[in-house]
């Protein structure tokens, strides 16, 4: 009898009962109550309704009515509540915010790919007392099927042109190499990355020849171990090329290779969630920002903009969360111009520092997975072609993963992920039967399209601070050498953050500020 | 008292019918001059009190308490204008309202001769404060704080009314200028150590104590300026208030019961300091900090010596004007950057340099230079424990270094350093805010030259 007191007088009575269940979506984090709903004290996320859509990443609790008759269900659920009611538990008489982001946050990573998580990852790890920062990763797609970390070949080379992409290479390979101490969670299984150290092939023909000699000693330089062959050195290394056309290569001999991003994607999150970041699966629509009009040391008026708020899109619903920051970090990958465009990023004049765009643009890329049983053995390289083709050995069965970076006119529309097939045939196959006659006999076995976070300006990354909307960091734009160079970037990028300047490894020439003066960092060695 | 409380209570209206332009500014000028009215109550007559009605009465340790409930209330009206601007004019009139029932209800609190009418406002004001910071805090965690607030001082209050309801049948009245004389004392009973206890534990909660401390770092750092600003300024020196009064009815039982609460208070003093190192919130640091003066407060007043309650009446003033300036510190740098995580905002001295001077001067006060206040103030009551037992001579040192090194650690941290990038554009100081910081630190260092004032009935 006392069961059925407490029912009846703890449950909703005949006013819960007949009316329907499941809502979806609700508005502006409000929750549309019914009848007696919002006067009684009952926390909305009792098991007879839930106010949001399926979303098998939230751990929603139950959805659907228990009706009138399941009691032990009922006790349960009532001392739930009572629990959650105590002091100590988060019970919101208001509306149920379990599901939105917190109301503030110090700082905002827009994107939740491997950039924006190895910046999570360096802030809680740089910060001088443990704990001080608080941080939230928004991310809109949580299966990750349109991010370019794991649509990625997953390649790790330390030969570029430019020092800085050298110095980065070399300590992400570091990072990787240790990466069970970096990214340690008790209880959870170490890491494997699968990491295949076979090096990476660039193949120069006679005009490349004076460049790539220079961009050897440039790596050579910062420490990478590259080495320079002869056309015969080739023969007698890789009996499988063919070396028509080809006056010199470089193979790099150590820390080059591939791995296998989504291990790197799922180490990074489930550390940062050790560490304390709170992860938000939502959209960023709108930043609001308040400006100072200011004047520089030279007697010119600049206006300077805070970005103060911003505000979180929940998926497919239309309630919002603005979030109170102090600092937003732009690693939204292929989407960042977008991002930048909502911060007022480029709504200028064109030609002034205002109206200077963030040249991030999605750029869609095909990777094509074939099987080929007489092609190179197990010590293939990762193999960079003249033309631009690559190829590289996928597991031990004879498959290969490779393809090509179209020119700009052959640009395939990046609205979607679809793969052009007609493209491996005309553009990918042929320079590849060239150069490893036996890839002559192909059975192209899958094929996938992913986004390059292509920088238009100098195809390098964007690091650093904004100059006028002051505190929006980017670490953005890497054009397909993103993964590889993730670890030591948001490294730099805390850095920037927490001391306010590059302390292991000078990023100055990748700030915003070149796409204004027009200095380019250009990488010759982008694929 | 009536011309201090019929003009606090007509400052409702008055916020009500104002002029939407004009409601800041005639409730900042009106309850500025009701402070200044206040301020006649400071002329004492020596030992005995000032008796001005059959309800209200107030002597040398209510006075200072009075002007500065009173001193504070412009004050917090000036530090909320910027937070409330983006609301709408029900909600500002209705915040202002609750500052000033708020105030009514202190006031009338700290003036009351009859300990049930002292009890019933004591409980009263914590309603105010609850909305305030419930409604208007920041972030969804107030709610928790909230409660913890409120359940934690009422259920440490409510074997307060039974025991005051029991001395009023005992001795026949609670008149606070009558049971001054009346009061017997008290044997070592079992029932009389619970009447002790069930008197004092309310105001140990208030106050706070070390060990019921943990509703303090919550309720500051979720409630909004205003908030913070009178509950570390004067509802915590309720509780020193009512232990001072109370402590005359309970003699001579106070010598042993008070053990346990002073080492709760002498050791709570050096943890809450230490934590205070390790505080990445400035709100929380400060919120630690008040921990730790009112356990210096708590020691004084347990030992129960004239020099202890000097220092504990002097260190109430002066930890209230302190510990409110550094909460309109934080939040000055928390409106401008949005975060309240004290590495995020480095360097600010070059850049707001009048603010650094008000932050020197208030680091100053808290780590107790002399000749503030707050220096006199805690010398005397080191002093006074020292001649209860020595050994507390080397907490009470301890806790001075402690202080010492989290507000230069506080104030290195804000305000010297590079700064950094995403603050270049901070708007500068605002006249509101700098005549905010003034408002605070005049009274505070010109009482250095008059501190007699704030000693107590004991001076």
């Amino acid at each position: 009898m006392l069961r059925r007191t407490l029912l009846l007088g703890l449950c909703r009575g005949p006013l819960g009962r007949g009316l329907g269940t499941h809502r979806g979506g609700s508005i502006l984090g409000k929750v549309e109550g019914r009848g007696g709903y919002r006067g009684s004290w009952m926390a909305p996320s009792s098991s007879s309704v839930t106010f949001r859509t399926q979303d098998p990443a939230h751990d929603v609790k139950t959805v659907g009515r228990l009706g009138g008759g399941d009691r032990d269900g009922k006790m349960s659920e009532i001392k739930k509540k009572i629990q959650s009611i105590l002091p100590g538990g988060d019970w919101n008489p208001l509306y149920d915010t379990s599901h939105l982001p917190p109301e503030s946050s110090d700082v905002v990573i827009v994107g939740g790919g491997v950039l924006g998580l190895s910046v999570a990852y360096w802030l809680k790890k740089l910060e001088k007392p443990r704990g001080a920062i608080r941080v939230l990763v928004v991310e809109r797609d949580h299966t990750y099927s349109r991010a370019s970390t794991v649509l990625s070949v997953g390649g790790i080379r330390q030969q570029f042109s430019v020092p800085e992409n050298v110095q980065l290479s070399l300590f992400s390979i570091d990072f990787l190499r240790n990466i069970n101490e970096y990214l340690a969670v008790a209880d959870d299984p170490p890491l494997d990355i699968q990491f295949n150290p076979s090096g990476y092939l660039l193949l120069a023909s006679e005009k490349g020849a004076a460049i790539m000699e220079n961009n050897v000693k440039v790596q050579r330089q910062e420490g990478a171990k590259v080495c320079l062959m002869s056309p015969e050195q080739l023969r007698n290394k890789f009996p499988w090329i063919n070396t028509e056309g080809v006056a010199l290569a470089s193979y790099g001999m150590e820390h080059e290779g591939w791995f296998d991003p989504w291990c790197l994607l799922q180490g990074l999150r489930r550390k940062v969630q050790s560490m304390g970041v709170l992860f938000c699966h939502g959209e960023v629509t709108r930043f609001m920002s308040s400006s100072n009009l200011m004047k520089t040391a030279s007697g010119e008026e600049v206006n300077l903009k805070r970005i103060h708020e911003v505000h979180v899109k929940i998926d497919q619903s239309l309630e919002y969360q603005p979030v109170e920051c102090a600092i937003v970090i732009n690693a939204a990958g292929a989407w960042s111009g977008q991002v930048a465009e909502l911060a007022g990023i480029g709504k200028g004049p064109p030609g002034t520092l205002q109206g200077t765009k963030l040249p991030v643009e999605l750029r869609k890329r095909y990777v094509y997975l074939w099987h080929c049983p007489q092609g190179p053995g197990l010590e293939t390289p990762f193999v960079i072609d003249p033309s631009g083709t690559y190829f590289r050995r996928e597991g031990l069965g004879h498959n290969y993963l490779g393809g090509c970076s179209p020119t700009e006119e052959e640009e395939p529309d990046p609205g979607n992920l679809e793969v052009d097939h007609d493209f491996f045939q005309d553009r990918v196959w042929p320079p590849l039967a060239q150069r490893v006659p036996a890839f002559e006999t192909l059975k192209v076995r899958s094929a996938w399209a992913g986004y390059y976070d292509y920088n238009t300006f100098d195809q390098n990354g964007v690091v650093g601070p904004h100059p006028l909307v002051i505190n929006m960091y980017f670490a953005t734009g890497f054009s397909g050498h993103g993964l590889q160079q993730a670890p030591a970037v948001g490294r730099a990028v805390a850095e920037m953050v927490l001391e306010g300047h590059f302390q292991t490894i000078n990023l100055s020439s990748f700030l915003f500020s070149r796409f204004y003066s027009g200095e380019k960092v250009q990488e010759h060695n982008i694929i | 008292m009536l011309k201090i409380i019929i003009p606090t209570a007509m400052l409702m209206p008055m916020t009500w019918l104002s002029k939407p332009s004009m409601i800041w500014i005639n409730s900042t000028t009106y309850s500025f001059l009701i402070s200044l009215v206040s301020l006649s109550y400071l002329n004492q007559l020596g030992d005995n009190s000032l008796n001005l009605s059959l309800l209200f009465f107030s002597d040398s340790l209510s006075a200072p308490l009075l002007v500065l409930t009173t001193w504070l209330l412009p004050l917090m009206l000036m530090a909320s204008q910027s937070h409330l601007s983006k609301e709408t004019l029900a909600r500002k009139k209705l915040y202002i309202t609750m500052l000033i029932i708020l105030q009514l209800l202190l006031i009338m609190t700290f003036t009351a001769t009859e300990l049930i009418m002292f009890y019933i406002l004591f409980e009263a004001t914590l309603i105010p404060t609850l909305i305030i910071i419930t409604r208007w805090g920041n972030q969804t965690e107030r709610l928790n704080a909230g409660l913890y607030f409120l359940f934690y001082t009422l259920v440490g209050s409510l074997p307060l009314l039974v025991a005051l309801l029991y001395i009023q049948n005992t001795t026949g009245t609670l008149n606070f200028l009558i049971i001054q004389y009346w009061a017997k004392p008290i044997s070592a009973t079992w029932s009389n150590i619970f009447l002790w206890l069930a008197c004092m534990m309310a105001f140990m909660v208030k106050m706070p104590l070390y060990g019921l401390h943990l509703w303090l770092p919550k309720a500051h750092v979720e409630a909004p300026i205003a908030g913070s600003m009178v509950l570390a300024a004067v509802l915590l020196k309720l509780g020193g208030y009512g232990m001072m009064r109370i402590t005359i009815l309970l003699n001579p039982t106070t010598n042993q019961m008070a053990y346990p609460f002073m080492m709760l208070s002498l050791w709570g003093m050096i943890m809450t300091s230490s934590i205070c190192l390790r505080q990445t919130d400035l709100k929380s640091l400060i919120a630690y900090s008040s921990v730790s003066h009112m356990a210096l407060v708590i020691v004084a007043v347990l030992i129960q010596t004239p020099w202890s309650y000097m220092g504990a009446t002097a260190l109430m003033i002066a930890h209230g004007l302190t510990s409110s300036v550094l909460f309109c510190l934080a939040n000055s740098n928390y409106e401008r950057i949005h975060s309240r995580t004290m590495i995020l905002a480095r360097g600010l001295q070059t850049i707001l340099p009048l603010m650094a001077a008000w932050w020197l001067l208030a680091s100053l006060a808290n780590l107790a230079l002399p000749p503030t206040i707050n220096l006199i103030a805690e010398l005397f009551v080191v002093v006074a424990s020292f001649s209860w037992s020595n050994m507390t001579i080397t907490l009470m040192g301890t806790n001075i270094i402690i202080t010492a090194l989290y507000t230069l650690y506080m104030l290195i941290t804000t305000q010297r350093g590079k700064y950094t990038h995403h603050i270049k554009n901070i708007n500068p100081s605002f006249t509101r805010e700098n005549a905010l910081m003034t408002l605070h630190l005049l009274p505070l260092f010109l009482l250095s030259l008059n501190p007699k004032i704030v000693l107590g009935p004991i001076y």
